[in-house]
């Protein structure tokens, strides 16, 4: 848990937002949807375990069954 | 002491990353503002459950009724984390959804804390003369 997560999610972002930028220049650009696909369901799947740590970490806390 | 320096680092390292991101791809602009939000509150859980720890242990010493307690808890549990969602939304440019999660936790609490209404008006009506 720290700061690492979040260069991490602005890395595949831009990475993402580069690659789909290429592969518009080249002229495939369902590959370029399909990487930009990736990388944000990547990204939700993380955010999506962090809020998941986060939710049961108060769940425990403030006494929820 | 030391942990506000965290989430201040935490809470501009934050808006820096999202503001170099909204240009390129807002989508993950929005996510890296829902993860440093999720890892401040992280901390600050870390920080209350000393305190949550205290409240428990002064209530166990004056004999106050253990769940009357557990529903104080579970109230300020949800108010956290509806209040948490509704700012999640309104980063996302939806704010109207927020304040709709706001009043749904409001009415959550409610009907949590009618056993405790309940239970001042029995006692109110011990109390009446009959």
């Amino acid at each position: 848990m720290g700061v690492e997560i979040i260069f991490k999610i602005a890395a595949i972002g831009l990475l993402t937002a580069v690659v789909s930028q290429v592969l518009k220049q080249t002229g495939k650009e369902e590959i370029g949807t399909f990487a930009t696909l990736a990388g944000l369901i990547i990204v939700i799947v993380m955010v999506m375990s962090l809020i998941g740590d986060l939710f049961g970490s108060i769940k425990t806390m403030f006494d929820f069954g | 002491m030391e942990i506000i320096f965290k989430i201040i680092g935490v809470g501009l390292v934050t808006c820096i990353a999202a503001m170099m991101l909204k240009p390129v791809r807002s989508d993950f602009a929005m996510l890296v503002t829902v993860v440093g939000g999720v890892i401040i509150l992280v901390m600050i859980l870390s920080q209350l459950s000393s305190a949550i720890n205290m409240i428990k242990l002064v209530a166990s010493k004056t004999g106050v009724n253990s769940s009357l307690l557990s529903i104080i808890f579970k109230i300020i549990g949800i108010g956290y984390l509806t209040e948490f969602s509704a700012s999640m939304c309104a980063d996302a440019g939806s704010a109207g959804l927020g304040d709709k999660v706001l009043l749904g936790g409001k009415i959550v609490i409610l009907v949590m804390s009618l056993p405790i209404v309940t239970n001042i008006l029995s006692i109110v009506m011990e109390l009446l003369p009959t």
